[in-house]
């Protein structure tokens, strides 16, 4: 299941949003430091959504090309057959 | 009441869904069509990273031109317990080295040995058949697919959830409407032709493959009949990581053992013990757990030391990064204790279809997983047959365009859609699709409903499943997110009634399907594929019989064992 992304270092290019199976990463708008004052800076951002539904599946990781995606590759919400 | 508002897309052929099927289906169509045919294709999340397929090692059969057809015809009708369609097995294992090439073409690569053979291996209950896998698995293979039909000029409609099809039923498919699965914008796409390909239906209990399977139940509204629900794939799984090389873990010395540390798979199946297929080995787990005889382990001990890397390491790249992360830990579990359990990863319901793909309903057409082709796939012909059906729906889909007219989307049935789709959407609701779902899932994996099935249980289990689609009309969804999410809710509770339905009709045990009242195989009675269809008043569940025009569908008797170690990769061809 997914557990962080470093968001210190992220770019905000929305790849880990894309290739995501279960729609657990979402691109939200975040206040940002402006560079003009009396304007507000706002810079796209993953933000963990849904994670409940995360398949493990670590395409965000693997495809993250900063790699600061951090995957856990245990699986907490797999069902059992009793 | 969300306004009629959205987008319109015009094709000639629909493709929905993204696996193996999906994408061939696409291709060949591009393929098959002359020039200036629209092709379309969508998928709820990004084509080429999403489901079965891509998270497979895409394993497929392939039939070198030396290769006996025949007997590998003969082995998977067997291995089917005879529910199969022969002639599209056939065409299926007759056209997949011309595949083979076209994959090559696009820029995959497979595996050869050092005089330039490929590399090919057999595969669990299967003695002729060989298997091979593209470098990088499903991941690469989907990509690559993905980049080729960009090339070919096929239009992809990326996160796309289809919630209807328009014509049916009664009438002919004129194609579908759906939703985008972030921002809920409505779509109604025209098609002169409509291929459903949206896999087998699951109830998530897949690892790494959330695939809920949709578009079949949305062929039943539209008229399709469907066929095989009382069939289901169960695999051997752990709680913990997801191990794609049992079967050949298997071949190179692991076995079943239970907590005494018996290997029992000999009891339950004399010829092929440990190697037997999947649903032979699932109802032996079944049985070993109801005797108390649990927790169950696949004892690797018996793999030499040199070779046990090869089993935590993997050139698929999410599983290799399970091996590497769960580190120590997996090289403990996975030659250690680990125990193992048999989950339902997905039934075999898919549509009624010839073997030219086409549905009963004009315009409609089944590829992948959604077709029922067969009853058992084993390892590699999953993704072989969704190859082979897939490329054969696209063709037929272009020889459709000549036969039928062009079609005529009804402003008001879309609307009415539109209507329907968003109904459940409302802003105050909370999201409690997940709730019904586990309790779905409590019902259909229990092992004495699933697997192991009689009478008053599986009506005791059609009880519950009904009590949950009373609970399931009161919830609604905040967002489109959950909307989605209870959409496929409401699939795998249609597609639960009709697994405990057909597993009532059937009375005689084959496969998959084995009912403890009726222990025997009877090919007398039931060498029929169980169809449901609506009649207006409920479903109604009826026999066709199975032609065999091509083999016999008698078990084989087995053959010397090979459970003796037997080396890396096979090279042949």
């Amino acid at each position: 299941m997914i557990e962080t992304i470093d968001l210190e270092k992220c770019t905000g290019c929305g790849i880990c949003d894309l290739v995501c199976p279960a729609d657990v990463i979402h691109m939200e708008a975040a206040p940002a430091q402006s560079e003009i004052a009396g304007l507000t800076q706002v810079k796209l951002l993953p933000v963990i959504k849904f994670r409940e539904h995360c398949i493990t599946c670590f395409s965000c990781e693997i495809f993250c090309p900063e790699r600061i995606v951090d995957v856990h590759p245990s699986v907490k919400n797999r069902p059992r057959p009793w | 009441m969300t306004r009629f508002e959205g987008t319109l897309v015009d094709t000639d052929v629909l493709v929905i869904g993204a696996g193996a099927g999906g994408l061939l289906a696409a291709l060949s169509a591009k393929r098959h069509g002359p020039p200036g045919t629209r092709v379309t294709l969508v998928d709820s999340w990004l084509i080429g990273r999403t489901g079965h397929t891509a998270f497979s090692n895409a394993w497929k059969i392939v039939v070198d031109p030396d290769d006996d057809i025949d007997g590998i015809l003969r082995e998977i009708v067997a291995g089917n317990d005879g529910i199969a369609d022969q002639i599209l097995v056939r065409e299926v294992l007759e056209n997949s080295y011309a595949r083979l090439k076209d994959f090559e073409a696009i820029g995959m690569t497979f595996g050869r040995d050092e005089h330039g053979r490929y590399k090919r291996r057999p595969t669990r209950g299967l003695d002729l058949a060989r298997v091979m896998y593209p470098e990088g698995g499903g991941l690469e293979f989907a990509w690559k697919l993905r980049l080729a039909l960009e090339r070919e000029g096929v239009q992809l409609l990326d996160r796309i959830f289809i919630t209807g099809l328009c014509g049916g039923p009664g009438g002919r498919i004129t194609g579908a409407t759906g939703i985008h699965s972030r921002t809920g914008e409505f779509h109604a796409i025209k098609a002169r032709a409509t291929i459903v390909a949206t896999n087998a239906i699951t109830f998530r209990s897949g690892f790494v493959r959330d695939i809920t399977g949709t578009g079949t139940l949305l062929a039943y509204r539209a008229g399709a009949t469907l066929r095989n629900a009382e069939f289901s794939y169960v695999r051997p799984g752990t709680p913990k990581f997801y191990f794609e090389g049992i079967t050949f873990a298997i071949q190179e010395g692991a076995r079943w053992t239970n907590a005494k540390g018996e290997p029992f798979m000999r009891a339950y199946e004399p010829d092929w013990a440990d190697e037997a297929d999947v649903p032979r080995i699932a109802r032996a787990m079944a049985i070993e757990q109801e005797k108390g005889n649990a927790p169950l382990y696949l004892d690797m001990s018996a793999i030499p030391e040199g070779m046990r890397d090869e089993f935590i390491q993997s050139k698929v790249r999410w599983m290799d990064n399970f091996f590497r992360k769960l580190g120590d830990e997996a090289k403990t579990d996975m030659f250690g204790k680990t125990p193992y359990y048999a989950l339902n990863q997905m039934t075999k319901m898919g549509i009624r279809t010839g073997a030219d793909c086409r549905s009963d309903v004009p315009g409609l057409l089944a590829a992948g997983l959604a077709q029922a082709g067969c009853a058992n796939h084993f390892a590699g012909f999953h993704i072989g047959l969704c190859v082979g059906n897939g490329f054969i729906a696209g063709r037929s889909a272009i020889e459709d365009l000549d036969r039928l007219p062009a079609p005529q989307l009804d402003a008001a049935e879309v609307r009415a859609l539109h209507a329907e789709t968003f109904v459940p959407l409302k802003a105050e609701a909370q999201a409690e699709s997940d709730r019904i779902l586990r309790d779905l899932q409590a019902v259909m994996f229990a092992y004495d409903t699933g697997i192991l099935k009689r009478e008053d249980r599986l009506q005791g289990a059609a009880r519950r499943v009904a009590a949950l689609d009373e609970q399931f009309k009161q919830i609604a969804a905040p967002h489109t997110h959950e909307l989605v999410r209870l959409k496929e809710t409401e699939a795998m509770l249609l597609a639960a009634r009709f697994i405990l339905g057909a597993s009532l009709f059937r009375t005689e045990s084959r496969l998959s399907h084995f009912r403890e009242d009726y222990e025997a195989r009877d090919d007398k009675n039931w060498l029929v594929w169980v169809d449901v269809s609506e009649t207006g008043n409920g479903p109604a569940f009826t026999k066709t019989p199975v032609p065999t025009p091509l083999c016999s569908v008698e078990p084989i008797t087995r053959r010397p064992s090979r459970l003796a170690p037997r080396g890396a990769e096979v090279a042949s061809i």
